[in-house]
């Protein structure tokens, strides 16, 4: 082979089961994504103590938009949540997790949040001892660097996004989620959200446990961060109150770790007033 | 009988004995030899000011003290009685004249160089005053010990905060302090040097009144071996106490925390509490807490003690990681925020920042 003849994209496609893709891609200075899809899962089984949950998640979010995952209990939700996050606890069997082309699997936790994706939890952990303020900082300047948590901008944002969720100033001087009722916590993680700016935000059941007016206040806050960016998110929930705030692109049904149905928003109302029991046994493929 | 008589008076305390069960006294003992008076042990610095840098007002005082040495019935006679006997040239009294209010926090330096000493330090906190001691003990010694006796006086509100942060050796400290009418304070103790520590706190409350929070923060690595026992008497009616004990141990390193709340018959509305917490961050580290209590009064508000051991919680290393603190600063985080939740609580926030500047760089020392 001359160098006339040097093709790195032929080189790639014949070896790529030899490289990490994000590696080759960075080296060869070409995007081989297909840039259109933000998060894209493809056949996706996981396990956790060996239980099999996830049995074939097929999932593509393009930028700007928002999906929606909703499902019974033990459906596969959380579990798919906590996939994309990278929770030590669950085994990925087979399939692949990507966002923006980059193989999430491969990384760890931590850079999975580098690399701009945002977990929501449903419960999230209490950290005595550690300043809410402290806290956000550190967040802030590990997922975007250390001038993003300097100075007036940082400052600024922060007290903006505090009075959008209506959370005290008060607030900053408390430990991390201890002894917060669950309406604080849930518009903690929304707070988180706003000021970490991520690529794909994960919500999971941030609405349960919420009265009207919580829902309101979070659902605001997800608009804020998401809305008019080219950031995405995945709602996962079990009502469609939330879904009447934060208006999603597409509503995915999950039943036994399989998307059975994908739709518009008014599959939410139709789920409400049907239930899921006439989804059993479909699928999607 | 003088200090030296009554140490050699005495028998080499049993190893079944609460106090020395996990550490012997001939392993505190400076040459191992517990019949042996060690003599000419040298002077440690001590120096005082505020914590800003700038001179103590004239109702603070530290002196050379000559008289003869106060006795008490609350002591335990080995550790005491040793201290006091090879400490002569480095004895000295605290006075704070009654009244004495200050914003800044106290600094009360003890550097012991690298030679072996020990200092006898008398407190006297008059009436009614208040504000916030430092005791920063620094140094590299083969051998310290720290004698503070005394009182607080009535009404007084005092945060009082010992620092040991030696970088070798053995330290001995012992406190016997007697707590004053409707007086409140605040006992820390932080801990993050030292190879060995062997401390003996007690705290007097005879008389009405009196509110007493004991708070440790304590950070054990390599092959350190930390022992503090703490006991406190509610010998009056309407005394409160709480002991609140966390200790991070990681390495090789042992520590132990023994708890003893002593409520006398007619200490009617005593409210006593100990709990001790122990954050294992190796598999090798060990740690012992036996919190214990004999209560001789039915008429009180509650007493009780407990005790909690374990690793670092994974979902908290996870949520943290969630945020993109990599495995090091979520763990580095998680040891400094369960540390701080007693030292939040030792005083002001102006002590507190302090407090938590100083542990974050004894952190970052010991665990990398």
């Amino acid at each position: 082979m001359t160098n006339n003849n040097y093709n790195p994209l032929l080189i790639y496609q014949a070896n790529k089961h030899l490289f990490k893709r994000g590696d080759v891609h960075e080296r060869l200075g070409i995007n081989m994504s297909n840039d259109s899809e933000l998060l894209k899962i493809q056949d996706l089984y996981a396990c956790i103590d060996d239980t099999s949950i996830l049995k074939g998640i097929n999932l593509e979010i393009k930028p700007g938009e928002i999906h929606a995952i909703m499902g019974r209990n033990g459906s596969g939700k959380t579990t798919t949540a906590n996939i994309i996050m990278g929770h030590p606890d669950y085994e990925v069997e087979s399939g692949t997790v990507e966002l923006n082309g980059k193989d999430l699997l491969e990384m760890e936790t931590w850079e999975r949040a580098r690399e701009g994706v945002f977990l929501s939890f449903q419960y999230p952990q209490a950290v005595p001892g550690l300043q809410v303020g402290n806290f956000l900082r550190k967040s802030v300047a590990a997922t975007l660097g250390e001038e993003a948590a300097k100075g007036k901008e940082f400052r600024n944002k922060l007290k903006e996004s505090m009075k959008e969720l209506d959370i005290p100033s008060s607030f900053l001087g408390r430990y991390v989620n201890d002894g917060f009722s669950g309406g604080e916590k849930k518009r903690f993680e929304i707070l988180q959200l706003m000021l970490m700016k991520p690529k794909l935000a994960i919500l999971d059941e941030t609405d349960s446990g919420l009265d009207i007016d919580g829902i309101r206040t979070v659902a605001k806050g997800i608009n804020a961060a998401i809305r008019g960016t080219e950031s995405g998110a995945l709602i996962i929930t079990h009502y469609s109150r939330i879904l009447e705030h934060v208006k999603p692109d597409k509503i995915h049904v999950l039943i036994s770790g399989k998307i059975v149905k994908t739709g518009g928003p008014d599959l939410a109302l139709e789920l409400e007033e049907k239930g899921y029991d006439w989804l059993e046994g479909k699928s999607e493929s | 009988m003088k200090s030296e008589e009554l140490y050699l008076s005495l028998c080499e305390p049993d190893n079944s004995n609460h106090l020395w069960r996990y550490s012997p006294w001939r392993k505190v003992h400076p040459t191992g030899k517990v019949r042996e008076i060690p003599t000419n042990y040298s002077h440690p610095e001590i120096e005082i000011s505020l914590l800003d840098g700038s001179k103590v007002p004239d109702s603070l005082s530290i002196d050379k003290e000559d008289s003869p040495d106060k006795k008490n019935n609350f002591s335990d006679p080995v550790s005491m009685s040793f201290i006091e006997s090879i400490s002569r040239d480095s004895k000295f009294i605290f006075k704070a004249k009654k009244g004495t209010i200050l914003e800044q926090p106290v600094v009360l330096k003890i550097n012991t160089g690298s030679a072996n000493s020990a200092i006898n330090l008398s407190l006297e906190i008059g009436r009614h005053c208040e504000f916030e001691l430092i005791t920063l003990i620094v140094g590299k010694p083969d051998w310290f010990g720290l004698l503070r006796k005394g009182k607080i006086g009535e009404g007084s509100v005092i945060n009082d905060v010992v620092v040991g942060q030696m970088k070798r050796g053995t330290l001995l400290r012992v406190d016997a302090i007697n707590i004053g009418k409707d007086s409140q304070v605040k006992a820390g103790s932080i801990s993050s040097g030292s190879d060995r520590t062997k401390a003996d706190l007690r705290y007097m409350m005879d008389e009405n009144g009196s509110n007493l929070r004991v708070l440790g923060s304590i950070l054990s690595a390599d092959k350190m071996h930390i022992d503090h026992h703490i006991e406190i008497y509610h010998y009056a009616p309407e005394t409160y106490s709480r002991l609140d004990w966390h200790s991070a141990c990681g390495g090789k390193s042992k520590t132990i925390g023994t708890g003893m709340l002593r409520v006398s018959n007619g200490s009617k509305g005593a409210d006593a509490g100990q709990i001790f917490h122990n954050l294992l961050l190796s598999d090798k580290a060990e740690a012992d807490s036996i919190p214990e209590l004999e209560v001789s009064e039915h008429d009180v508000v509650g007493c009780g003690h407990g005790t909690a051991n374990g690793p670092i919680d994974e979902e908290q290393m996870f949520y943290l990681e969630a945020r993109g603190f990599s495995p090091d600063d979520a763990k580095d985080t998680l040891i400094a925020a369960f540390l701080n939740t007693t030292l939040s609580e030792m005083g002001s926030d102006k002590l507190h920042q302090w407090l938590a500047e100083n542990l974050q760089g004894e952190l970052r020392t010991l665990t990398t």
